[in-house]
């Protein structure tokens, strides 16, 4: 008797559990009061921990960006460090409600693994950095150099494609571990070193002398990262899409952390409809009318996000590239917000 | 002259002239090596200050362990909830220093059950929120604390675990038998690195979508089932070494079977095993660091967070590696003392 009621308590709970789930991911997220937020377990500018195990970064600010515009507070994150392996099945199992791990957006990752990519926030590739002293500016100049790989990386195919379609040669010298490589390229082993544009920053910040190296502007392979979500759930998947929009779209409107009170009350119609003093766009997403605003107050829009942690007011010192606003000659463009 | 300094010298270093050369050539590669290592270590290097800039001098930049010190033994636990960990850490010292002194009555009755309580009262310690404390929840915890813990609550709940799946294996009934040969053969022979992946990739796709079992739990689960079943072969050796007389004369006492296997056996298993069961926990414990590979904090993911935070991307491999290659030994020297002790202490019959 008492065995069975046992059963039946457990029984039933689960079927609660469930259900709860099933009900979608917003509301779970709002029973729940945090969104869980997948990163990598260390990734300079992307997502890392510092000193007091505080995180912070890019993807990070992805994480923030949804709290803030769904719970009002961009702290209320937990973050779960995950290795590349075990970050889709973290997500298709539930036990995160967001993935915001320098994920590329490719077409099998979003076809045929039950995911959605809801944007990109950073436009990556394989990219070249040279010793100074060579005088190389471009990468067609470097037939005949030798390149300091790291083995087992996808990278090794992409420079290999690159050198035969412009009918160039080189040599490669692999290494183990990304340590090496830019100890190879210091001792003066290769001529240049490959990687993903994004990495090769930091990379060079690890040289004795970091002006020592520069960074070529090809990058000759498309590396979009963005976070992602489950498939099957629209409601969720439009809020992480519009978070990222909003942060893009408040650069391109000027709104600021800083200037976001001011313009609420006293900015041009499109401000006001994106900071939710005007319009409905908050409703439409299943959320407050303040969504955006929260985002920008409290994370930044795209441009103070990117300047703090990979920009210029960060060590890496990235340039904004590729990543700019389409107005500035990048490729970010936001949907219209009305 | 046959003794003194100078007599050892021309014994040992220089009895021959392959010896002669040898030693020259040693000697040539320490005197090559070792100063520029000190110099490295001690002399150039940097003792003092917060950030990267600190580091001015050639040698080893010691503030990034200093300023990482916190996040390397305690992982993102709270600052102010730390004495938490300090106290689980205190109960399992003093549970086993204090196993050490007591006498044997003692030992049996009141540290065996103390040893077997200790991770559940640490799990409720420190994750808090069954005894009113502020809850902290795993994804906080990390660092070294976490490596000796993990270890630790594996070893306690394998010991018995594998004893009891030996004793299955050594069973005339079939079931048990086989079950146990199974699990045993299974976690033998499946490298650890494979069962930390089926835990952490594999076991979520089998619960239903939302039922999320903590990941930790997920491992400490199979670091004890792994652990339990290199135990069970430990025993099984040391069940071999009992003259069968053992057991004749147990049974013609009259011991029922758990008299005889807990009283007569399992000590006498206990004290020729102990070699190899210490040699398995010392395996165990640096096995935790594999945890890496899954994405848990424990000490060697930590080190590769904090180098790859940008602000100290200045190159502290070397730094860290170094400190936690110490860091892991200190430990496992500490557990090879404690156990050639109670070998000393076990070793009641065959002493000369």
């Amino acid at each position: 008797m008492k065995l069975k009621f046992v059963f039946s308590v457990l029984f039933f709970s689960s079927v609660a559990f469930n259900s709860s789930v099933q009900a979608g991911t917003l509301d779970d997220v709002k029973t729940k009061g945090h969104v869980n937020c997948g990163v990598s377990t260390g990734l300079a500018g992307f997502s890392q921990k510092d000193e007091k195990g505080n995180w912070s970064g890019l993807d990070v600010d992805v994480c923030r960006g949804v709290a803030a515009a769904v719970l009002g507070d961009a702290s209320k994150v937990k973050y779960k460090p995950l290795t590349a392996k075990e970050r889709f099945t973290a997500l298709q199992s539930g036990e995160i409600d967001l993935l915001s791990r320098n994920t590329t957006w490719t077409h099998t990752r979003d076809t045929s693994l039950g995911l959605n990519f809801a944007g990109t926030i950073y436009y990556d590739g394989t990219g070249f950095m040279v010793r100074k002293n060579l005088g190389v500016k471009s990468a067609k100049e470097l037939d005949g150099a030798a390149a300091c790989i790291q083995a087992g990386t996808s990278t090794e195919l992409a420079i290999a494609d690159y050198f035969r379609q412009n009918n160039m040669k080189f040599t490669v010298v692999t290494f183990d571990t990304s340590d090496q490589t830019r100890q190879g390229l210091e001792s003066g082993r290769c001529d240049f070193l490959t990687s993903d544009q994004s990495q090769l920053y930091a990379l060079r910040i690890g040289l004795k002398d970091p002006s020592s190296a520069i960074v070529l502007p090809e990058v000759i392979s498309k590396e979009p990262l963005g976070p992602v979500v489950r498939q099957g759930d629209d409601e969720w998947f439009n809020i992480v899409k519009w978070v990222v929009n909003a942060s893009i779209e408040g650069e391109y409107q000027g709104v600021t952390s800083k200037n976001a009170d001011d313009l609420r009350k006293n900015g041009n119609p499109g401000q006001k409809r994106l900071l939710g003093s005007e319009g409905d766009l908050g409703k439409k997403l299943g959320l407050s009318a303040d969504w955006a605003y929260n985002v920008i107050t409290q994370v930044g829009n795209y441009a103070e996000s990117f300047e703090k942690n990979v920009g210029m007011d960060s060590p890496l010192k990235i340039s904004r590239g590729l990543n700019a606003q389409w107005t500035d000659g990048g490729i970010l463009y936001s949907p219209a917000m009305r | 002259m046959t003794t003194g300094i100078v007599a050892w010298m021309k014994n040992n270093l220089f009895s021959s002239i392959p010896n002669t050369i040898a030693t020259v050539f040693i000697l040539a590669i320490l005197a090559n090596f070792i100063p520029g290592l000190l110099d490295w270590l001690f002399f150039s290097a940097n003792w003092s200050g917060e950030t990267q800039d600190d580091c001015v001098k050639d040698g080893a930049c010691w503030v990034f362990i200093q300023a990482w010190s916190q996040q390397f033994f305690y992982g993102s636990y709270p600052t102010e909830e730390i004495w938490r960990i300090n106290l689980c850490l205190g109960l399992l010292l003093s549970v086993v220093i204090g196993s050490n002194f007591v006498s044997k009555t003692i030992r049996t009755k009141i540290f065996v059950p103390l040893f077997l309580l200790l991770p559940f009262v640490s799990i409720l310690i420190l994750n808090g929120s069954w005894i009113g404390l502020e809850p902290v929840s795993t994804d906080y915890w990390g660092g070294f604390s976490l490596n000796i813990f993990l270890a630790a609550a594996s070893i306690i709940v394998a010991f018995p675990l594998g004893f009891i799946w030996a004793l299955g294996r050594r069973s005339t009934m079939p079931l048990a038998k086989s079950i146990s040969v199974l699990l045993i053969e299974f976690f033998r022979g499946v490298p650890v690195l494979a069962l930390f992946f089926m835990g952490s990739v594999m076991l979520p796709l089998f619960f239903t979508e939302g039922t999320n079992v903590d990941k930790l739990l997920r491992v400490w689960i199979v670091l004890t089932l792994f652990m339990a079943g290199y135990m069970a072969e430990v025993y099984r050796g040391g069940f071999n070494a009992i003259p069968q007389g053992q057991y004749e004369a147990a049974d013609s006492l009259g011991l029922s079977y758990w008299q005889k296997t807990l009283l007569i056996i399992l000590p006498q298993v206990l004290k020729v095993s102990m070699p190899n069961i210490l040699a398995t926990f010392v395996m165990l414990f640096k096995n935790t660091s594999f945890l890496m590979i899954i994405g848990i904090f424990e000490i060697l993911s930590t080190t590769q967070a904090a180098l790859s935070n940008s602000y100290w991307l200045g190159g502290h491999a070397n730094e860290g590696y170094l400190f936690v290659a110490m860091l892991f030994w200190t430990v496992c020297f500490g557990m090879s003392v404690i156990s050639s002790s109670i070998e000393r202490k076990l070793n009641t019959e065959h002493r000369k």
